[in-house]
């Protein structure tokens, strides 16, 4: 639709696609809260974490294995 | 000087030589919840018959015929928490013995009453709650904090001396700053979290907020299960992560903080040295993304169409925004949380403590949480979780101590991180702060 960002046509399609319902309101802080989130969730996406070795089965109580 | 405004410790102590009676400590504690709590909305639910009850069963044990407070987090036998919620989404609440009411129980301790937080859990700022917004004794226009809002307002209100709250990413240490008092965020797995509605968590303990770190160190072995030892903190190297922990914050908090760290160096030898600790940006989605994802099950279609509508706004657009989130980047945010884990211990082999301001600013407005920063106008969350979530993430203790009084005359608090079971150090050390920050 024009004038829609990714993300907000991201969120439309997904809404309906898992048949989850959504206001105005509600949507305007989806929005919202995803122009906070967008920065972090971007370097997330495109940090290079291939040589970082998982942690399987982590205790958080207790030291990592190194 | 009432009793009730005695530490937590000599409570204790005085019920316990017969120098104060117990039964007059809780109705003074009750009528004191009656008097203020209009005002500071602390509190959610008092019980006075089965606090009575708990005080006639009490055992001999460190705090006996004591009243302290309870987040609404946690069951109890005779109320099912809320969560500071109209519903927690897919999950039934009901009434039971959770850990820290068994904990606090054995102790022989008296639960006086229920006590506030922010919807959810999902605030730095205790500003929205089923019911209403907890106030900030230091200015009750201003935010307490959160998620243990009601907790921290209560113990800085003078309602009680001691109260129990949780930490899932910051939600002890932001109140404790914002009011004044000295929050603990154990180490994860030591302190009693049975009965928590997230069974799975892998990011929220239970810990204690007081007016200061002797209290703190007495309720938190309560809530451990076994004394913490009055370890000494001599000799220490402390580590500052300058960028953003300790520039990005308002006028005033870095050089109270930066005073506070010198004093306790000067008092106990040792050094303040720079360190670097890498991936600092990631920190913070990732510790969003694994927190969520614990609660992320919940999160299907015919939960999220049926949310109660006095659910607050945000946390509802929240929720539906969480089950969108692709699943790559929860699993990405595991892969960092490995190496931060990994990162933060290597850390810990050259230096004994890390310390930053606990919060960036001093509690904003309630009804506009909004902070200045050199790096512009932000909300509070983003600015407080900043600085918060690394120990949530990781696993390692953290405290928050009050340094001195900020901007406005309100309080701040200076964070100091440990390494895995180094509650004993922290404990100490902040009494250390405390007692430097007191002499002046």
């Amino acid at each position: 639709m024009e004038g829609e960002s990714a993300f907000q046509s991201y969120l439309n399609g997904a809404l309906e696609t898992f048949g989850i319902e959504a206001d105005e309101d509600e949507r305007a802080v989806m929005m919202g809260v995803w122009a906070l989130y967008e920065p972090g969730m971007e370097l997330l996406r495109d940090t290079d974490l291939d040589a970082v070795e998982p942690e399987p089965h982590p205790d958080l109580s207790k030291a990592p294995p190194r | 000087m009432s009793g009730l405004d005695l530490p937590l410790r000599d409570q204790a102590a005085q019920i316990a030589a017969g120098e104060l009676d117990a039964g007059e400590l809780l109705d003074a504690c009750l009528a004191r919840i009656e008097e203020r709590n209009p005002d500071l909305n602390a509190v959610v639910a008092t019980f006075p018959d089965q606090s009575r009850e708990m005080l006639e069963q009490a055992p001999d044990g460190p705090l006996r015929g004591v009243p302290v407070l309870i987040k609404d987090e946690w069951p109890l036998p005779w109320r099912a928490e809320t969560v500071g919620a109209a519903s927690v989404p897919g999950v039934t609440l009901e009434p039971g013995e959770s850990g820290p009411y068994r904990a606090l129980r054995e102790a022989g301790a008296v639960i006086a009453g229920v006590a506030n937080m922010h919807e959810l859990g999902s605030s730095s700022t205790g500003n929205e709650s089923l019911y209403g917004a907890a106030h900030n004794p230091w200015d009750l226009q201003r935010c307490p904090g959160g998620s243990s809002s009601g907790p921290a307002a209560a113990v800085a209100g003078g309602l009680v001396s001691g109260a129990v709250g949780a930490d899932g990413l910051g939600s002890i240490r932001y109140p404790a700053a914002y009011c004044g008092l000295t929050g603990l965020k154990p180490t994860f797995g030591r302190s009693a979290m049975e009965g928590h509605h997230i069974a799975n968590t892998e990011t929220i303990v239970s810990g204690p907020l007081c007016r200061d770190a002797a209290d703190a160190r007495l309720l938190a072995s309560v809530l451990f299960g076994e004394e913490i030892p009055a370890a000494e903190p001599t000799g220490l190297k402390i580590g500052a992560v300058r960028d953003p922990y300790w520039s990005d914050t308002a006028p005033g908090v870095r050089e109270a903080c930066e005073a506070a760290i010198e004093a306790l160096r000067a008092e106990v030898g040792g050094e303040v040295v720079e360190v670097e600790l890498p991936d600092l940006d990631l920190i913070l989605p990732a510790a969003l993304l694994v927190a969520q994802a614990e609660e992320a099950a919940h999160l299907v279609p015919s939960v999220l169409n049926g949310l109660s509508p006095e659910l607050g706004l945000i946390n509802r657009g929240v929720l539906k925004l969480r089950a969108l989130l692709p699943l790559s980047m929860t699993a990405r945010a595991f892969k960092v949380r490995a190496k931060v884990r990994r990162d933060v211990a290597a850390l810990f082999d050259g230096i004994d403590l890390l310390a930053w301001p606990a919060v960036p600013a001093v509690a904003p407005s309630l009804t506009e949480p909004l902070i200045e920063l050199p790096s512009g106008v932000s909300s509070a969350d983003a600015g407080n979780a900043r600085q918060g979530v690394i120990a949530n993430l990781t696993g390692v203790p953290a405290i928050s101590v009050p340094v001195l009084h900020g901007a406005n005359g309100l309080p701040l608090g200076v964070q100091v991180v440990g390494p895995r079971h180094g509650d004993a150090r922290l404990l100490r050390t902040a009494r250390w702060l405390t007692e430097r920050v007191e002499r002046g």
